[in-house]
Parts: structure tokens; C-alpha cells; sequence
């Protein structure tokens, strides 16, 4: 009876400038009997974890500290281009489109909120100033308020009046 | 065609938590007892309402009035902001507070008042000053990680990029012990913020209004996340999914207990 023998060896090692990497080895082999899987899956965990061993030594590129904070980001933070290019998430450009499309709301007095508040163009808006502008929309419209840590949808009109 | 609800049992809600976005305080509760963690994430149990959470939750929505109100530029006189916290305190959400009594009611209103008037005489924060972000809510893909999407919302973001945390306590914190109870969360704000902007947040504050006889406001700051912060963060986010994948929902007994919302349910677990 041929018995099946699968194992697999993975290791992950951190790394400087908030990474890490992995590499993972998986063999399938074929044993022609039951009474020697303990000696097999042994000789098999020694040969996959020296192979990692040997390889994850080459870490490759490794970004410094200052990777993603000067110069180029991490993440990409896209920057408007002159082509529509938007700096916040595409997430957050759909939810924006999509209230001022669900709500027919004036595109130029939504561009003039951002330069009210943020002294930027919609498309200029970060991950962080988009946030708030779509609070800011859903406030506006009256829709759904996202639910706060407080727990309670915020109610700005108790103060400073009606904006 | 009608679709057929998947039928809850917990192994469908581990799946489904493997693929949501980690939130601080899902780790926060992951950290201080997997158990918990179980019953109120996968079980989906509903946490009883208490007065100290509801005082806390309405001051914390009084200051974030206060913070909208600034960012947009309009005054928010303490009288308009008392009234926003007696309306708010009547509020009671979907599980009615249990109050012992009408007096515990009033002296708890009065207690978050307050709370709010001396807060606003001690913060740091200038009248005039214009947030960068209130309640931000952000959410940043670490799968080049290998980790789960990191999402969170963040009280208040100052000009400089300096995050804020609001924070009612009994007691008057102590700087260093506070920063270390909630470097988790501090850290993945921090995260947070640098992959919202692009650039490294300018430091973190905890605000403490704390509940004594004579309230008072702590303020405690902290630099930047330094790489082994962020390191200690990806570790605690690894351990979460390796955990939660292996299903190590085991208790964590210590003084945390005795406010656990779950301890009658915790008493009854046999493994």
C-alpha cells in the first residue's frame, strides 16, 4: 500500500523598518509502508528546515526607518498628477462621488467645503482630510451618520448653530 | 432567488474575523483575556450598560462637539456644550443604564459636567485651535505584511499631526504605566496616521479626565512610535491571527475580572 507523506517548513523572521519576511518549503513523497513515516517525516524535517535556513539568510531588499515616512511612502499615497489622480483611498473617492451623485449635491460648493476646511483641492485631500470631509457629507445630508467610538452619532448642530 | 442566511455557528464567525479589518480595541480585548475576546467577538454577546460607561461615553461626545466645532470655526460657548451633555446624557442607547437609584442618576449627570467644565479649564488645547481631523476613522492594508487590514478611529488629530485619546478614569494615571496599557493602541494610531498622510505623526497625548471628588485633567505625552513600537504592534497583530486561527480562546484571570462584562459566562466555560 503506497502511504502518502506530506510536510511543509515555514519561517518567518522579522526585520528592520517595521518588516519581515518568509519562506515556506512544502515536499510531497510516497512511502511504500506505515512503519517507517516517523523515520521519513524526521530526515524530511531536517532536509526542508536546512533548506530555509540556508535560504532566508538573503533577506533582500530591508527598508530603513525612515522608508515610508521621507521621500517615498510605504504605502502609496497617490498624488494628484493633473490626470484625476486623488491622494486619499479609492474607497474614499467613491464614497464621495457617490454622495454627492445620491444626494445631488453642487460639486463646487463640496470643492469649496474642502478649501474652507483644508485649504485643498477634493483631489488633494489625504487618507485623513477625506475622512473628514465624508463625515462632514453625511452630516450634510442628513444620511446614516457613521457610528463614532463614543457611541452616539455626533450631533453638531447643538453647537455653534446651523452650519 | 432568495438568499439563504449562513447559519451562525462560531467556526463561520472565526472565518469571517480572519478577513475583517483588526481594530485596536479588538486587540485590546485579545490581549487582556482571549476568553473574552470570545464572547464578545465571535459569540457576539452584548455588553451591559454601566453608569461609569455611559458618564464616559456622554463627555466623550460633548468633547467631540467641541472638537467639530473648532474645526469648523464656530464658537462653542461651556453653556451650549453643558446643554449638548444633559441632551446626550438622556441618551441612554440601546440597553437602559442600570442605576440603583434616581440620586445615583443625578449625582452622575453632575459628575459629567463637571468633568467637562475643568477639562476645559486645564487642556492644553487652545481655544482657537484648529484640529487637523476629529473622530477620524482610517484603515491601512498591511498585506505586504502578511498581517489583516488595520482600521481605527482616531479622537482627535491636533495641527503637527499629534493624536489624541480621550480617557475617563477613576483614578490619577500614572504617565508611564498609562503609556504602556495603551501602547497598542496608541501605536496603531500612530500607524494609522502615517499611512493616511504620509507623514510621521508629531507625537501622542492622553487626555485623562479623571472622576474625583475634585476632577481634574492629566495630560500625558508621547513621541513618535519608534520602529520597535511598530515592531511590538506587527508581533501583537501576528499572535491575534496565529491565535484566533488556532482558536486559543482560554481565560486570563487577574483584576481585570471584576468589571469583565462576561464573568458570569467566563465562571460557567469548562474547556
Amino acid at each position: 500500500m503506497a502511504v502518502k507523506l506530506i510536510a511543509s517548513y515555514s519561517k518567518r523572521l522579522g526585520l528592520p523598518g517595521f518588516s519581515s519576511h518568509q519562506f515556506s518549503v512544502s515536499v510531497e513523497t510516497e512511502l511504500t509502508g506505515v512503519t517507517d513515516i516517523a523515520g521519513e517525516s524526521s530526515r524530511l524535517y531536517e532536509a526542508l528546515q536546512s533548506s530555509v535556513d540556508q535560504e532566508i539568510q538573503q533577506t533582500g531588499f530591508v527598508p530603513t526607518e525612515a522608508y515610508g515616512i521621507e521621500g517615498k511612502p510605504s504605502t502609496p499615497v497617490a498624488r494628484p498628477n493633473g490626470r484625476g489622480e486623488w491622494k486619499c483611498s479609492p474607497k474614499q473617492k467613491e464614497l464621495i462621488r457617490q454622495l454627492i451623485q445620491d444626494h445631488s449635491l453642487d460639486k463646487g460648493q463640496i470643492e469649496n467645503l474642502a478649501q474652507e476646511r483644508f485649504n485643498l483641492s477634493l483631489p488633494e485631500l489625504n487618507k485623513l482630510q477625506a475622512s473628514g470631509l465624508i463625515d462632514e457629507l453625511f452630516r450634510m445630508t442628513g444620511g446614516a451618520p457613521r457610528q463614532s467610538r463614543n457611541g452616539f452619532p455626533p450631533k453638531p448642530q447643538r453647537v455653534g448653530g446651523r452650519q | 432567488m432568495i438568499a439563504l442566511k449562513e447559519q451562525f455557528t462560531p467556526a463561520n464567525r472565526i472565518t469571517e474575523l480572519l478577513e475583517e479589518r483588526v481594530s485596536p480595541s479588538r486587540l485590546g480585548c485579545w490581549l487582556q483575556c482571549r476568553l473574552k475576546f470570545f464572547f464578545r467577538y465571535v459569540l457576539g454577546l452584548p455588553q451591559s450598560n454601566s453608569p461609569s460607561l455611559h458618564l464616559g461615553k456622554t463627555v466623550h461626545a460633548v468633547l467631540q462637539l467641541w472638537n467639530l466645532a473648532r474645526w469648523k470655526g464656530v464658537p462653542a460657548p461651556l453653556a451650549e456644550l453643558e446643554a449638548s451633555h444633559d441632551a446626550l446624557f438622556l441618551d441612554e442607547g440601546e440597553e437602559a443604564v442600570p442605576w440603583e437609584s434616581e440620586e445615583e442618576r443625578g449625582t452622575t449627570k453632575v459628575k459629567g459636567r463637571s468633568l467637562l467644565s475643568v477639562y476645559l479649564e486645564e487642556t492644553n488645547i487652545p481655544f482657537n485651535e484648529k484640529p487637523l481631523g476629529v473622530e477620524v476613522r482610517m484603515e491601512a492594508d498591511l498585506q505586504s505584511h502578511g498581517l489583516p487590514n488595520l482600521g481605527g478611529i482616531v479622537d482627535l488629530v491636533r495641527p503637527g499631526g499629534i493624536i489624541v485619546d480621550y480617557k475617563t478614569a477613576a483614578q490619577t494615571p500614572d504617565p508611564r504605566m498609562a503609556l504602556h496599557q495603551h501602547e497598542t493602541q496608541l501605536t496603531s494610531y500612530a500607524l494609522l496616521y502615517r499611512d493616511a498622510t504620509g507623514e510621521k505623526e508629531g507625537g501622542v497625548e492622553l487626555h485623562h479626565l479623571v472622576k474625583l471628588k475634585k476632577p481634574k485633567a492629566v495630560i500625558t505625552q508621547a513621541p513618535p512610535a519608534t520602529e520597535g513600537k511598530i515592531n511590538r504592534l506587527f508581533r501583537t497583530m501576528e499572535s491575534y491571527v496565529s491565535g484566533v486561527q488556532r482558536e486559543d480562546f482560554v481565560p486570563s484571570p487577574g483584576l481585570h475580572c471584576s468589571y469583565c462584562p462576561f464573568f458570569a459566562q467566563c465562571r460557567k466555560w469548562e474547556g
